[in-house]
């Protein structure tokens, strides 16, 4: 062993130099390491961006939606026209029908308009008459028939106003794009922000958006997303009564009972593989399995329900396996010590201990779940629903309609004005995504326990 | 090669390669190195021994600035290379470890051949100009660490193909074909069996003729047989300091006496 | 439903049985329950499962019939006679076996361990109830279109009227196309954050972006996919396409493909994550401790023992952008076409899934069933992706354990 590393000249130029001194080559090596660093912080930086820019696109975009123009003026509820027969009596009263409403109103916003004393050059009595939206005579009807001893008199209302006037305040409509759209006019906005002045138009928080049902196309003003979110409601319950028994039960015979053999390797496998299963293939196994198969009714949250259970069962899988796997062994073995059987070590032992870490997943899951929405759309919750669907258990298998779902369908409408309720729709969702994590936050937080 | 100020300085310091003064360590709130004074010599094995927890890696790991790597760690005090605190400002520590070159306690060979491994460190300070410079680096280096015989037939297998005592030799080649000037070595021998040991034990003996090196041990009789300057350090203090056999024979302190006849560790 | 009421009947004798065998337990103890082999609790729990689960049993192979269709509408009504029966029968049963020597809990605790052995095997089920859902309906399609039309036909052009032509290579040349650009926008991205965030970031920094790069996995796809119709899209047309005389289609192939790109960046980085901190210190510190600058040390130490398990988190990323749906909907357009231009629009497998089962569903032209051959694709695809990856991330973490 005598050839030991003798520096030479010439393979080893090791010069000995001053450590303050940073030569050319450590000069080019810490270029390229803050180049990196740079490459990192530049990531970070585009992911923030990305976030930043997606969330304030759709806040701004949507924010409209929770505000809404209404024309507030007096109508005289004609006797002759809304009751006919004179007696007050509901079942004849209901044969009249929307229309009827419809010309008790423009008569009232011709007459509203008339004693403002608003003079616009060339505006039509159509402009006048669209002011307040199509949906507006309908809640009038609704109103009357609730209480028909107001037919007769003249009572105050809050009527929705036109979708274009109502995009006009909002800056979405705009004079030159009024002159060449068929449904308002110059004239009509013009008529509009004198209303407004007079504070015959006001613009106020909507409560409507958040509890009325979704309205058709040319009623963009009118559109809510009460029975979309009861429809999401509804399929969370199911969601939670399905997924987490089952899931929970799941995971603590893979975790404390299952022995090691083939069959449980497949089932590993298996749920691995299905928590990677695009979600779209669940919605195709919905429709052939729930619907065509079991016969179950199309758009009923019973049926998004259960594709969403099998959907998330993985996900709750895995965390619960997760929460189980935390709890020490040496837990197990004291009850095991004391004459307990396995069952009663897992169940009053284990199980509880693992219990926060078992509640964050499963709201994870749900929050998950809450979001999905490609599946939801070969199972039939696109249909148009207006009506909300009745209480559990039976309401479960009425058609009803689902956030994400809604915001889909509401982007495939002509009028831009759904686009600001879709951004709407999303902010609703967020809200409740939210408050769901902060939760789970909470929730680990509270009782997170080190070993 | 040096300027006139280096060759005077180097005279008058003639062989003192590393010196410490009052070194304090930090980790977060606890103080894990207390006012160490050390000089430590060049072309001389000086062992750190002492019960596990004083603090004698935490010490070893100052001296190429291997701390820096731990956020919550927080050095005071004056380490000197040559000379130079090595924690001056303008001090790049990438520079420093090249001339202080470090061997772990579980040999760590990369996952790339064993060429690859010991080329590592001349590629990234680009100490060779071609690939025939190189490669005579890799084998002087191979053979200065007593692993050339074993592995020139197969130098494009991977490193963790090699056995433990050959794994830990390769990471001493790795370190040396650096060209460092010091060479620390944190219990090189730890994961190692009595024969790897004893070839590496000899090493660490030639390798006296070319470099300072440090070697932090728990063995005592691995102190006795490689070092001859030996540092005891206790519960963060350098309880004494001296020529290994004086440390052996007649020690100073009586902690030092209590540990090296068994009575604590 | 007589179904519900037969469930809620079976429920009220279970919690009878229960009561009852606890008491008789007691009473079979006399002074001193010791003398039981399980507690008097597991004496009422056996007696309520041995009455609930025979009338569970008949209702659930009941239902199966009948949605198989082997049982008359007028046998169903049936069911629920006969689930009474069943649990009455149990409840009775379960009665008579209660004394001293009966081991009530080893009873209880097998038919619980049975529901959770049946709870792990509806994972199991799925699977299947998927591939045959598919391979049914897809066979279906086969006997109404030629596969080889199908698989290597360029054209997809369905009619409601009939002579569709079906060719898949189109949409997969579409969702192919999407997808590489996804991966090129997430993966350095998701790798540079990840190795930021694990090797450089401050606890400041780390402490706002990893929160911030959770939140973008948290969103709904649905929400990117209107943030692509809203505004990347509009803005890619107006300020590229446009210009540049490549087009004025605000759905295009970069479009989705960014927008999926920016929903993937949190998926590649945490698992990149993962990945990075699996390689042990003591190799970085081996690099830095010859003199390695940190991304010295990342790039030629780290990365290269991380690669089998970067390269699976790509193929995992790669599954995830093939299956995306509701981006490349509102993103990518409904054009089936054969381009290079990405500012162009083209369409995906998944898009067509949807066009082609939302609606009114006719199960009996190929239109609607082309469906379930496009989704056995999927399927077959995403779930080969997912198999090689997760094998090769599985043997990734075994060299380092």
């Amino acid at each position: 062993m005598t050839d030991l590393p003798m520096p030479q000249s010439g393979a080893m130029p090791a010069p000995k130099s001053s450590l303050m001194v940073a030569d050319a080559r450590t000069r080019r090596r810490n270029a390229a390491e803050k180049r990196f660093r740079l490459y990192g912080a530049g990531a970070i930086g585009i992911a923030m961006i990305a976030l930043v820019v997606l969330l304030s696109s759709i806040i701004s975009g949507g924010a409209g939606a929770f505000r809404q123009t209404y024309l507030s003026i007096p109508v005289a509820l004609d006797a002759e026209t809304l009751d006919p027969k004179g007696n007050r009596n509901l079942d004849e009263m209901s044969k009249v029908l929307t229309l009827s409403y419809g010309k008790v109103l423009d008569r009232a916003v011709e007459a509203a308009v008339a004693s403002s004393g608003i003079e616009i050059a060339e505006l039509a009595e159509k402009d006048i008459d669209n002011l307040v939206s199509k949906e507006a005579s309908a809640h009038l009807r609704d109103r009357v028939l609730a209480d028909p001893e107001l037919v007769g008199q003249t009572v105050d209302v809050n009527v929705l106003v036109n979708g274009r006037i109502d995009g006009y305040f909002k800056g979405r409509v705009t004079m030159e794009s009024a002159a060449a759209d068929s449904n308002t006019s110059p004239q009509q906005l013009m008529l509009a922000d004198a209303l407004r002045e007079q504070g015959v138009l006001v613009t106020r928080f909507n409560w409507d958006f958040i509890t009325n049902p979704d309205a058709s196309d040319q009623r963009p003003e009118a559109a809510g997303v009460g029975v979309a979110i009861l429809g999401s409601f509804y399929m969370m319950l199911v969601v939670l009564l399905l997924a987490v028994p089952i899931g929970v039960a799941a995971s603590i015979y893979l975790e404390e009972f299952a022995p090691k053999n083939r069959w449980t390797d497949v089932i590993e496998v298996n749920i691995s593989n299905l928590a990677a299963v695009p979600s779209i293939v669940f919605g195709i196994l919905g429709l052939a399995a729930f619907i065509n198969f079991a016969g179950l009714p199309q758009s009923a949250p019973i049926v998004g329900g259960l594709v969403l259970t099998l959907m998330t069962l993985p996900t709750i899988i895995i965390s619960t396996r997760a929460a189980l796997k935390a709890v020490p062994p040496s837990i197990r073995d004291a009850a095991l010590g004391v004459g307990a059987s396995k069952m009663q070590s897992v169940f009053h032992h284990v199980l509880p201990l693992a219990m926060p870490g078992i509640l964050t997943g499963t709201i994870i899951g749900l929050a998950q779940a809450l979001g999905e929405t490609a599946p939801l759309l070969l199972i039939g919750m696109v249909a148009f629903v207006r009506e909300f669907p009745a209480a559990p258990p039976e309401g479960l298998f009425d058609p009803a309609s689902a956030l994400p779902v809604q915001v889909y369908n509401w982007t495939q409408r002509a009028d831009p004005a759904f686009i600001e309720r879709a951004s709407g729709a999303i902010i609703v969702l967020l809200i409740f995504l939210f408050c769901m994590n902060l939760l789970a936050i909470f929730l680990r937080r509270r009782f997170e326990r080190r070993w | 090669m040096y300027d006139i100020n280096r060759a005077e300085s180097a005279v008058t310091q003639q062989d003192i390669k590393i010196s410490a003064k009052d070194v304090q360590v930090y980790y977060g709130d606890k103080h894990a190195i207390k006012d160490v004074n050390v000089e430590i010599l060049d072309k001389t094995v000086t062992a750190f021994i002492g019960p596990s927890g004083c603090g004698k890696s935490t010490f070893l790991r100052c001296i190429n600035r291997m701390n820096d790597t731990i956020p919550i760690a927080r050095i005071e005090g004056k380490i000197a290379l040559d000379g130079e605190d090595i924690y001056d400002r303008r001090v790049d520590p990438v520079q420093l470890r090249a001339k202080v070159g470090m061997v772990f306690q579980k040999p760590n060979p990369f996952p790339k051949s064993i060429y690859d491994n010991v080329a590592y460190g001349p590629r990234i300070h680009g100490l060779s100009r071609n690939k025939a410079e190189l490669d005579e680096i890799v084998e002087k280096s191979l053979r200065g660490a007593a692993l050339w015989n074993e592995v020139k037939d197969r130098l494009n297998e991977p490193g963790t193909g090699l056995s433990g005592g050959q794994q830990q030799r390769l990471c001493i080649a790795r370190a040396v074909a650096t060209a460092p000037e010091v060479l620390l070595m944190d219990e090189p021998c730890s994961a190692l069996d009595p024969i790897a040991t004893g070839q590496v034990e000899e090493l660490i003996d030639q390798l006296r003729s070319e470099y300072s090196v440090v070697i932090v041990t728990h063995s005592m009789q691995q102190a006795a047989r490689v070092s001859q300057k030996t540092a005891f350090f206790h519960l963060g203090n350098l309880v004494e300091y001296g020529e290994t056999d004086d440390i052996f024979t007649k020690p100073q302190d009586s902690r030092t006496e209590a540990y090296i006849s068994g009575r604590i560790g | 439903m007589p179904l519900s009421w037969a469930l809620l009947a079976s429920l009220l004798l279970a919690v009878a049985g229960y009561l009852i065998g606890r008491s008789r337990a007691y009473a079979t103890a006399g002074s001193d329950i010791r003398n039981l082999h399980s507690r008097p609790t597991y004496h009422g729990a056996s007696v309520a499962l041995l009455t609930l689960t025979p009338a569970i049993i008949v209702m659930i192979v009941a239902s199966l019939l009948r949605m198989a269709k082997t049982l008359s509408p007028e046998a169903a009504g049936l069911v629920g006679l006969f689930a009474l029966a069943a649990a009455i029968a149990g409840l009775g049963w379960g009665i008579t076996r209660i004394g001293a020597g009966y081991q009530a809990r080893n009873v209880v605790e097998r038919i619980v361990l049975g529901v959770l052995i049946f709870c792990s095997s509806i994972a199991i089920l799925t699977t299947a109830g998927i591939v045959l859902s598919l391979i049914f309906e897809t066979g279906h399609f086969f006997q109404k279109y030629n596969w080889l039309g199908f698989f290597f036909g360029t054209e997809w052009t369905p009619r409601f009227q009939g002579n569709s032509a079906l060719g898949i290579l189109p949409l997969l040349w579409g969702t192919l196309y999407i997808s590489v650009i996804a991966l090129l926008v997430a993966v350095p991205i998701g790798m540079f954050a990840a190795i930021y965030m694990s090797e450089y970031a401050s606890k400041r920094v780390r402490g706002i972006a990893k929160p911030a790069i959770e939140i973008l996995a948290g969103i709904p796809t649905i929400v990117y996919g209107l943030f692509a119709l809203i505004t990347v899209g509009p803005m890619l047309r107006d300020y590229f396409a446009q210009p540049l005389g490549l087009g004025n289609s605000g759905s295009s192939v970069l479009t989705a493909g960014l927008v999926m790109g920016i929903m993937l960046i949190p998926f590649v980085s945490s698992l990149s994550d993962d990945i990075i901190n699996a390689v042990p210190q003591s190799m970085r510190d081996g690099a830095l401790g010859l003199g390695s600058t940190p991304s010295e040390t990342i790039r030629q130490v780290v990365l290269p023992a991380a690669l089998p398990g970067v390269v699976g988190a790509v193929l995992l990323a790669a599954s995830r952008a093939i299956g995306e749906t509701m981006i490349v909907v509102l993103g990518a357009g409904a054009a089936a076409r054969l381009g290079l231009n990405p500012f162009e629009a083209m369409t995906t497998i998944t898009v067509k899934i949807v066009s082609q089962l939302t609606g009114d569903n006719d199960f009996a032209a190929p239109e609607t069933l082309v469906a379930f051959a496009l989704g056995l694709t999927l399927f077959v695809i995403t779930l080969g992706l997912n198999i090689v990856a997760l094998y090769i991330v599985r043997k990734y973490r075994e060299q380092y354990e």
